[in-house]
């Protein structure tokens, strides 16, 4: 459904040097410099799919997202939807899609939030009935009517996300981008958000791309995930497959009485663990401690612990996904 | 016809939706009536101080220099009155990221943008220029015929689309720029010269107006033709035909922007 092959997107930025009188040099003689913000991404995604698209921080998200939606010209490279491209007919492809960016919003701001229903309506062109029905549907699953008389500007965030994408939705877009859509949000608001994707996702087979720094919204919502860091291809496959290629990280829980632990167990100087393999945290009596299990079997690990200290409690857990990613975005893979 | 047709339809929710967004302040909304009055009233007293000073002007006569200032305020107020916002995409729509919103939906961007906001204020210029032109009509003496006003009616909107064309052009720059507000001001400021008979000026500030911003086709020439009716093909036709290049190169210079736009970090 969605075709990515080699994007890439080169910006032209002009570089000064610090204080007023660099301002004046590049005023004078401006120093340009290309950046390249997306180098080369490629990937596929199938309709209903919910794909997760993550990376740390400046590492090309939005902007791949943003090429995706028309936003942006590729510099080079192919990105299609069911085969039509934003660049050649950008006005039939926009319909076909919905975005939200959770730190913009497309709503009136000063009109009640209906009124940017009733607009919308008018730009995609969808008829009284439809738009009736669609908005019974969208009201059933994001819960609208205690605020669709308000203002926008009076909303709460979280009743200003749900707007956001029941907007995003009420021309039953085939494919719905959603960037960062929990981005400081409650749990509870954040657990009816993902709810409602879910829903809608099954429902009406609505493809979803899925950007997000809160891991548990991919964890939920997404089967697969394509991982990229500057401008690259990280990691594309599922979560399993990413957990058995990266999750060889084993954590160690339990309690003691022995003081300094880290010293007494010394688990570098005995199996020779690089920095990164190992580290221990303590709180009072309990420990934690995340090794890599492919340099030492958890049973050797486990046996030489209880040989070392007097333990009350213990258990070993798999490394969440969340440990995994920071792992990778802290190394840069 | 039917493009045309869904066009105007947006049109007219836009203006709506405005009108809405305006009362729904509606202290604001009032002073900003009582601020618009006021004004209105200092302006029409401020060029009735000018004009009674002035009582004939490179043979042009008090009557003529007025209505041919009222009529330069037709097209000016209607651009204005219709296609103001196409300022913010100079000011902050680019700088900011905003203009995102317009590129994701299936609208032409510069209608978009254009007919987004409604400036009611320009409706001042309007009343303004449409009383300097009942005031000064029956001593400029014009000679009415079907064909005369018939020019008119088309001359009125291309001289319009002048102004929109240049505004669009200078706009778009921002694409690239990122703020174009400035350069939109310094083109736009131009047109204060073409409030007055373009042959009180040198030959440089003739032809600036004339062939390069041609502003003089949005007030003197047209009003010329009214006045006088006097070479048809020239002041109306130019008009016309220098109107549609303008505006041509307004789209040329927006589409080429879109590509190059960069949107901001989010």
């Amino acid at each position: 459904m969605i075709y990515v092959e080699n994007l890439k997107k080169e910006f032209k930025k002009t570089v000064k040097a610090p204080g007023i009188m660099g301002s004046i040099k590049s005023f004078i003689k401006p120093q340009k410099e290309i950046v390249t913000a997306v180098k080369d991404i490629s990937f596929n995604v199938e309709k209903g799919e919910i794909l997760g698209f993550i990376g740390p921080n400046g590492a090309g998200k939005s902007t791949v997202i943003k090429m995706l939606t028309g936003i942006l010209t590729p510099t080079s490279g192919i990105c299609t939807i069911n085969g039509k491209c934003p660049t050649d007919d950008r006005k039939n492809y926009v319909k076909e899609i919905g975005v939200v960016f959770g730190q913009r919003t497309q709503l009136w701001w000063d009109l009640p939030l209906r009124e940017t229903y009733g607009v919308l309506k008018e730009i995609y062109e969808v008829p009284d009935d439809r738009y009736h029905k669609r908005m019974a549907f969208l009201n059933e699953v994001l819960d609208l009517d205690s605020f669709i008389t308000s203002p926008v500007r009076t909303l709460s965030l979280g009743q200003r996300m749900r707007a956001d994408i029941a907007a995003s939705l009420l021309h039953s877009p085939k494919v719905l981008f959603l960037d960062e859509p929990t981005i400081g949000l409650d749990v509870v608001v954040k657990d009816n958000i993902r709810k409602a994707i879910e829903y809608i996702n099954k429902q009406e087979k609505t493809t979803v791309v899925l950007t997000t720094h809160d891991l548990s919204d991919i964890e939920l919502l997404s089967k697969r995930i394509v991982m990229i860091d500057k401008g690259s291809n990280v990691f594309d496959g599922t979560i399993p497959e990413l957990k058995s290629k990266y999750g060889q990280i084993r954590e160690l829980h339990f309690e003691t009485d022995t003081a300094d632990v880290s010293s007494v167990l010394a688990y570098s100087e005995h199996f020779g663990f690089c920095k990164d393999d190992v580290s221990i945290e303590t709180e009072g009596s309990s420990v934690k401690v995340r090794f890599n299990s492919s340099i030492v079997p958890v049973s050797d690990m486990l046996s030489y612990t209880l040989g070392k200290i007097n333990i009350t409690d213990i258990s070993v857990k798999d490394a969440d996904i969340e440990e995994i990613i920071r792992r990778l975005y802290k190394q840069g893979v | 016809m039917k493009q045309i047709k869904r066009l105007l339809r947006m049109h007219r929710i836009f203006v709506v939706q405005e009108l809405k967004r305006m009362m729904e302040y509606k202290g604001d909304f009032i002073v900003g009536i009582i601020g618009f009055l006021l004004g209105q009233f200092f302006n029409m007293l401020f060029i009735w101080i000018i004009f009674s000073q002035i009582p004939n002007l490179a043979g042009w006569t008090l009557e003529q220099v007025v209505f041919i200032y009222g009529f330069s305020l037709i097209p000016k107020g209607l651009d204005h009155l219709l296609f103001d916002n196409l300022w913010a995409v100079g000011h902050w729509l680019v700088r900011k990221g905003d203009f995102d919103r317009y590129l994701t939906r299936p609208i032409n961007t510069l209608f978009h943008v254009m007919v987004e906001k409604l400036q009611i204020d320009a409706l001042g210029e309007l009343i303004m220029g449409i009383a300097l032109i009942c005031i000064t009509l029956p001593s400029v003496a014009i000679e009415w015929s079907f064909v005369k006003i018939l020019l008119i009616i088309i001359a009125i909107p291309f001289a319009t689309l002048i102004y929109t064309g240049i505004k669009t052009a200078t706009a778009a720059i921002a694409f690239w720029t990122k703020r174009s507000g400035n350069i939109t001001y310094m083109f736009y400021m131009v047109n204060d010269f073409a409030k007055y008979p373009v042959t009180i000026y040198n030959n440089t500030v003739r032809n600036i107006i004339t062939y390069i911003i041609p502003f003089a086709f949005t007030a003197y020439y047209p009003a010329l033709y009214i006045l006088t009716g006097e070479n048809p093909f020239f002041n109306i036709g130019m008009t016309v035909i220098i109107s549609i290049i303008v505006m041509t190169i307004g789209v040329i210079v927006w589409n080429k922007g879109i590509k190059a736009y960069e949107s901001a970090g989010s």
